[in-house]
């Protein structure tokens, strides 16, 4: 089907962007990739009085190296962070992720900002974003602000962003020095979403881990950290009886429900297999091993 | 002469069919074309309390909104709507007939405009009041209500009985889901008028000639005014048997609008259209700890609509494959409130030789026995149920064959006892068995002076290969090339052809062209005979051949004459002869074909991740006429095979009584990422019984046993027996 009949206007910048959303009153949309946005309008799922085209918006398409942190403007496109030399070196679990992000063509229009604005529960860059413990800054037009991206996924298909806010820019802490990363995902066909995947890293100095840490995705309406098995890691070598009480605690940590692709019971499975198997491949990176 | 028949020769209309020339029920087009849209019902039951079209009747370039209340008139009785393949017991459906709601999707409105995003935002704007009934979709509910369709052909002794004294007894239920053909091609129909009232209309079908009748019955047209033709088909796979209700709705719009129309359904719509049923089946085995069995007995409950009782042979194939002196089988249905089911390529053996042959495999790990040998020592050269030979069965060189090319020797029997890395390795095999049918048919050969046939019969070809294998043996028995035969097929006002499906077209139209041929060549060498000095002046009809142009003399092949010669001295432009061939009821022999498969897996046993890594399936189907593509249906059906295992199911919602699937991102299939090595063998099969040319045909064999095959190699891999398809990742935990 064809979308509902909307209003358009192309921002030229953030500012014109976000007062066109004021002035909108709640009933506007932002269209980035519009890899999820228009499906769901020529569905008619949703019906928005108005575009908000930021595409032509300048200088919102960036990655960007800091001292101890990577800026991506909220408009880089997927296929950009996943071929970013930058990234591929500051964080290579994040190039990994990219290539399970739905297919080419997609990825070739699909944006950053969008994918987390979106929030799918069992998409692959909210949990990266959880995993790395990114920081979201948000505009509009009574100013910006800063979330966490723990605090941004409130539940599925739902975040803390206003409907007059568009989000600017991410940032993502640099990993540590001696810092090995996994990444393990099930789909039924490869570029679904994930029936559950699991992203890991590992810090580890001295034959012992520093720092842990695991997000998961698909296995609940957000991604979720699972804290407790992290603290579990602190410390030790990694060994396989580690692993199975880390496996454990992640399973414990989850809540899966049933849908179409698979029960809860096979999430909750998975979400412990690929826990070990992105473990495993995190403590063998941190060793130095490709 | 076999300069084309046996040989790998490539699709005739392949060049038409990548290049696009080839059209399609929903690409032949008009000025004036008005574009229809279905209006689904949101309920499973009840009826329909009133329709307010008067919002979709204000957009602009909407011209008609059809309901059961303003529709043209249509055929009261329930017969009217009876086509070639429906049921025999039952109502079938009638679309836009009246106010009753049967289903979940069903089309209660068709909306008609001058462009399809038109009629398509317009039915959006129907609005519909029902009065909800109560209903039911679950199979598993409905079990204990099931009835009994077909009584068993035969008890063979008595087998509780005999299952009960066994000395090893093997009894198991086994599942298959709802089902799916998804076509590539949706259901289309554009009708169109022709003048003086004539109407032709391009459908999606498998039988044009049905489509015809039934539409003549339903709408009172006389037969000379109402044509279907249907060049290609983009794929059917049984679902295309019956008439479907987008061709009525067409004619209904064409009727009402005395406009072309066309009504081309969306991938959601064509889920109502048919499916495989859902089906229980329970499997009983008694054995000898020799591997001779004692009792069989299969019963199968499947699913059918409220308003008819389709029904398959799912269950006497136990019966008859292997040595048993007793054996009972039985069907049973259970009504819920969903569209009738249909056939769907190979209709009852996909399924009950599925529930067989794992049953087989489960036998032979109780016996301790190699599943190949547990086979062979139950082999049987005689239908069983019938007690009558085969007019050909090499099924046990299939075994030899199949095992040789698989390497089935070097299989270590223990489960999980055979490892790939860190992946488990399992090797199964399974039996299957389809019936050799054939049907009256008739083609009508048209041979012209400068050395071109045309042949013509309303057979379908619905992408198996029926232009190609009808072009050869018309160039073979007519001794012309292959590029100077035409075919005509798809089209009503040709001579007759039944509905493509049971692997019957190809024995039967080939036949109806031999022996079209023969009439063919008697004129032939009728004129021969009177050119002057006829070196054929003493031969008889069967005493000659048509070979490179010529009549010739087949015991001396220098006595000839040319074909151009024979017509131009007698002044005969054109030769044009139609013949219709009949098959005689023999009920002396059983007519079958068979195969083995065998099924390689690797598992990842940790994700339950699966890959059938290798498949070689030998079939022993008599006279191979196109080995290229035949392959092509076997490699198709264990394509199918692969996805029954491992992947398709339509998944439905109890409370709403709907399928929540309806789509190919949903409904898995394998795709070329799932596929690997798939090895096909025609095993030789000379049969002069079953007809003179010895042809049985292949278009559902393929499929049969393949998913047991891979169930009984997963069971091989992990030791875990899962009964119910399709074995999905989450099964294997």
């Amino acid at each position: 089907m064809k979308p509902p009949v909307f209003d358009y206007i192309a921002a030229t910048s953030t500012d014109m962007a976000v007062a066109a959303l004021a002035a909108a009153g709640g009933e506007a949309k932002i269209i980035a990739g519009g890899q999820s946005l228009m499906p769901m309008l020529s569905f008619r799922l949703l019906r928005p009085s108005l575009l908000v085209d930021i595409n032509r918006i300048p200088g919102l398409a960036y990655i960007e190296e800091a001292d101890t942190c990577l800026r991506i403007g909220a408009l880089t496109r997927h296929f950009q962070i996943e071929t970013s030399p930058v990234i591929a070196r500051h964080l290579p679990v994040l190039s990994a992720a990219m290539t399970h992000v739905a297919h080419l063509a997609i990825r070739n229009r699909g944006t950053i900002g969008g994918s987390l604005s979106h929030g799918d529960p069992a998409a692959e860059l909210p949990m990266i974003a959880v995993l790395l413990d990114a920081t979201l800054h948000i505009e509009s037009v009574s100013g910006q602000r800063a979330v966490r991206a723990q605090d941004f996924f409130l539940d599925a298909l739902t975040v803390d962003l206003d409907s007059a806010e568009v989000l600017a820019e991410i940032i993502l802490p640099k990993l540590p020095p001696n810092t090995g990363w996994g990444f393990e995902e099930i789909a039924r066909r490869h570029g679904d979403f994930a029936i559950a995947a699991v992203a890991a890293t590992l810090t580890v100095s001295d034959g012992s881990i520093r720092q842990a840490r695991i997000a998961l995705t698909g296995v609940g309406p957000t991604p979720v950290r699972a804290a407790a098995a992290e603290t579990l890691l602190i410390g030790h070598a990694l060994e396989n009886k580690l692993v199975e009480s880390v496996a454990r605690a992640v399973r414990a940590a989850i809540a899966p429900e049933d849908d179409l692709h698979a029960s809860a019971d096979y999430r909750r499975h998975l979400a412990g297999v690929l826990t070990d198997r992105a473990l495993h491949a995190a403590w063998r990176r941190a060793q130095g091993e490709p | 002469m076999n300069a084309y028949i046996g040989t790998s020769t490539s699709r005739i209309d392949g060049r038409a069919k990548v290049t696009g020339a080839a059209k399609y029920a929903g690409e032949f087009n008009i000025d004036g074309l008005v574009y229809g849209a279905v209006v689904e019902s949101t309920i499973a039951k009840g009826r329909i309390k009133h329709i307010d079209a008067s919002e979709a009747l204000r957009v602009r370039g909407v011209l008609d909104v059809l309901t059961h209340q303003n529709r043209p008139r249509m055929a009261d009785a329930s017969a009217a709507y009876k086509d070639d393949v429906a049921p025999e017991e039952g109502s079938p459906f009638r679309p836009l007939y009246d106010d009753k709601i049967m289903f979940s999707f069903q089309p209660i409105a068709l909306v008609l405009a001058e462009e399809w995003e038109t009629a398509r935002f317009a039915a959006s704007l129907v609005r519909v009041e029902y009065e909800t009934a109560a209903f039911t979709t679950d199979l598993q509910a409905q079990r204990n209500s099931a009835f009994v369709v077909e009584k068993p052909e035969s008890h063979r002794g008595n087998a509780d009985k005999a299952f009960a004294a066994a000395a090893v007894r093997h009894e198991a239920e086994y599942f298959i889901p709802i089902e799916h053909h998804n076509a590539m091609e949706p259901f289309a129909a554009t009708a169109i008028w022709d003048g003086g009232g004539k109407l032709t209309i391009y459908n999606k079908t498998q039988g044009v000639q049905n489509v015809q009748r039934y539409l003549c019955s339903v709408f009172n047209m006389k037969p000379d005014d109402l044509r279907v033709r249907s060049p290609f088909t983009g794929g059917a796979f049984g679902s295309g048997l019956r008439p479907q209700y987008e061709t009525v709705l067409a004619v209904l719009g064409a009727v009402k609008l005395r406009r072309p129309v066309r009504l081309a359904l969306t991938r959601r719509q064509v889920y109502t259209v048919g499916y495989r049923p859902a089906t229980i089946e329970h499997v009983a085995i008694g054995a000898k700890p020799d591997g001779t069995l004692d009792a069989i007995v299969h019963e199968a409950i499947a699913v059918t609509s409220q308003h008819e009782d389709f029904s398959r042979n799912d269950t006497a194939w136990s019966g008859q494959l292997y040595k048993s002196p007793t054996a009972r089988y039985e069907h049973r249905l259970a009504r819920v409130d969903l569209p009738t089911p249909c056939d769907m390529r190979a209709p009852g053996a996909a399924t009950g030789v599925y529930a067989l042959e794992c049953a087989m495999d489960e036998l032979a790990v109780a016996l301790k026995l190699d599943p190949v040998d547990l086979r062979l020592r139950c082999y049987s050269d005689r239908d069983q149920h019938t007690n009558r030979p085969y007019t050909s069965k090499q099924l046990r060189e299939c075994y030899r064959q199949g095992a040789q090319a698989f390497g089935w020797s070097k299989r270590r029997a223990a489960p999980r006892s055979m490892r790939d890395g860190t992946e488990l390795v399992g090797w199964g095999m399974a039996s299957g068995v389809w019936e050799a049918l054939q049907m009256e048919t008739a083609a009508r050969i048209t041979l012209t002076a400068n050395g071109h046939a045309e042949v013509a019969s309303a057979v379908s070809d619905i992408g198996t290969g029926t232009y190609t294998i009808m072009a050869q043996v018309a160039a073979d028995l007519l001794g012309l090339p292959l590029d100077n035969v035409t075919i005509k097929l798809g089209d009503s006002t040709l001579p007759l052809g039944q509905v493509e499906g049971g692997s019957w077209t190809a024995a039967s139209v080939s036949h109806a062209i031999a022996k079209t041929a023969g009439e063919i060549r008697k004129e032939l060498l009728r004129l021969a005979q009177a050119v002057p000095d006829s070196p054929l002046a003493n031969a008889t009809v069967d005493g000659v051949a048509l070979v490179d142009g010529r009549i010739v003399h087949k015991r001396a092949p220098d006595r000839a004459v040319s074909i151009a010669d024979a017509m131009r001295q007698g002044k005969v432009d054109r030769i044009e002869r139609e013949g219709t061939v009949q098959f005689e009821d023999d009920d002396s022999h059983a007519r079958n074909t068979h195969s083995a498969i065998f099924a390689e897996v690797k598992i990842d046993e940790e994700l339950g991740v699966i890959r059938v890594t290798r498949v070689v399936n030998a079939v022993a189907a008599g006279r191979i006429l196109n080995t290229k593509t035949a392959s092509s249906q076997i490699m198709g059906g264990v394509v199918w095979g692969i996805g029954m295992a491992l992947h398709e199911e339509t998944l439905l919602d109890h409370r709403f009584g709907r399928f929540m699937n309806p789509n190919i991102a949903e409904y898995h299939m394998p795709v070329n990422a799932d596929v690997y090595d798939i090895k096909v063998i025609f095993v030789d099969e000379p049969d002069t019984r079953i007809n003179p040319m010895g042809i049985k045909g292949v278009g559902e064999i393929g499929i049969v046993g393949t998913a047991a095959a891979i169930a009984n190699a997963i069971y091989h891999a992990t030791g875990k027996r899962v009964r119910d398809l399709p074995i999905t990742l989450d099964k294997l935990r």
